[in-house]
């Protein structure tokens, strides 16, 4: 099957239009602990909207890069196969966890990325704030590999559904800590605060779609602390709430820094060096903020 | 034809549940709190975004919803965006030649991720040691 049958993430709108309004409410009414800025909610939202555009323009493209792939697997796995299912649930979930950490630790991916971290605040809209230029970034060739394996591209499509839908309710402060075996397992709110969070000791941490595990199993979990309350939003927070500024910031930040390159080696760190590499190292990177903020919080003898 | 009735018709009703949306959360008045800005406050956020800067010296704006910092030959600055601070630094002397007009100084960072920031000072330049 080439074509997915529907797309879990199309059926899941009015959930996620729903789960807004019940997060707003309950928060109206004082019973759980969340705030939402007008400006900040409308960027949210209508970066989920516009995501459509170039979600259709690439699309197809996307979409004939996957059957080409899978015209060439080595297996075929059944649509209808329980064994199948399960499978591509761990192997995508994988693959989810690899991309997104490379959307975080490589400027040009970071700069496909970064719009969804640019909120100040962690509700059901933030995760709404999705990137524009994800398709033109390439990440979505990390998933050939499940096509070249045999998953059909509607199974991938209906998986990567299942993933983003399952990150939704995760964005959110209103829910605590879920019972310690589900925390063990899954990236829940806890876990993805941590991840939204721009406290130094948070940078680059907890990359997991929906299993937790794989950031344990590669050594980039972090728990939430409670004497380190969770502050939202990128290093370098954004001066307004212009869409044009959310969606293509950095993109233009390196476009910047490429035009006064003076070699190979800084073209390099520019596209490819971490997020905030400069070649003076004047620019903070997450490790050398992680570094300042160890020296300062180091027990003193 | 790029895009199909079904897609219009669909990004039609998401634009309409987005105004929706966003006029429920205006109305729900759940933005952070934003007290005016005294020493300490100011200096925790400045804490936060330069924690190896050792600061000199706090100005609050006449608003109470921004701050400079001085930090040896660098000026730290705290503006509002929304309910948040943003904060940037430049080096002082390209702060303070900012132009104050009707109260309200405009200082550029050169960058394009926050262009400018507004702060309320009747009086500019800042004044070390007053």
């Amino acid at each position: 099957m080439l074509h997915a049958p529907f797309d879990p993430v199309t059926l899941a709108v009015p959930f996620f239009v729903l789960a807004i309004i019940l997060e707003i409410a309950l928060a109206r009414l004082g019973w759980v602990k969340t705030h939402y800025e007008t400006r900040d909610t409308l960027t949210s939202l209508a970066m989920g909207l516009g995501r459509g555009i170039p979600g259709v323009l690439l699309g197809g493209m996307i979409f004939a890069a996957t059957v080409f792939v899978y015209q060439h697997r080595i297996f075929t796995v059944p649509f209808e196969a329980i064994w199948g299912w399960v499978a591509i649930f761990f192997l995508e979930d994988l693959t989810y966890y690899w991309f997104h950490r490379l959307s975080h630790e490589r400027r040009f991916w970071w700069a496909a990325h970064v719009n969804h971290h640019t909120s100040q605040h962690y509700n059901l809209s933030t995760a709404l704030r999705q990137t524009w230029t994800g398709g033109i970034a390439g990440t979505w060739s990390l998933w050939l590999p499940l096509a070249w394996l045999g998953f059909s591209p509607a199974q991938i499509a209906i998986q990567q559904g299942i993933s983003l839908v399952y990150q939704f309710w995760i964005h959110t402060e209103a829910i605590g800590r879920m019972p310690t075996w589900f925390e063990a397992v899954m990236n829940t709110p806890s876990h993805h605060r941590v991840h939204h969070a721009r406290n130094p000791r948070y940078l680059d941490s907890n990359y997991a779609g929906i299993l937790i595990i794989w950031d344990k199993l590669f050594g980039t979990f972090q728990a939430e602390l409670d004497e380190e309350p969770c502050r939202y939003g990128i290093v370098k927070n954004l001066g307004d709430f212009k869409l044009l500024r959310v969606a293509f910031h950095e993109w233009l930040g390196i476009f910047a820094d490429l035009a006064r390159s003076k070699s190979i080696h800084e073209v390099l760190g520019y596209v490819l060096g971490p997020p905030g590499w400069s070649p003076d190292g004047s620019r903070d990177t997450s490790a050398s903020l992680k570094t300042k903020w160890r020296e300062l919080h180091r027990p003193t003898e | 034809m790029i895009f199909s009735k079904a897609f219009l018709i669909q990004t039609a009703g998401s634009a309409v549940a987005v105004l929706i949306l966003t006029g429920i959360a205006a109305w729900a008045r759940l933005a952070k709190p934003m007290p005016i800005l005294d020493e300490a406050a100011a200096r925790q956020y400045f804490t936060q975004d330069f924690p190896a800067s050792k600061i000199d010296q706090i100005w609050i704006s006449d608003d109470g919803r921004g701050a400079v910092a001085r930090s040896g030959d660098l000026a730290l600055v705290l503006f509002v965006a929304g309910d948040g601070y943003i904060a940037r630094h430049l080096t002082w002397d390209q702060a303070m030649a900012a132009r104050p007009v009707n109260g309200q100084v405009v200082i550029s960072f050169h960058d394009i991720a926050a262009p400018r920031g507004q702060l309320a000072f009747a009086t500019w330049p800042l004044t070390p040691g007053i």
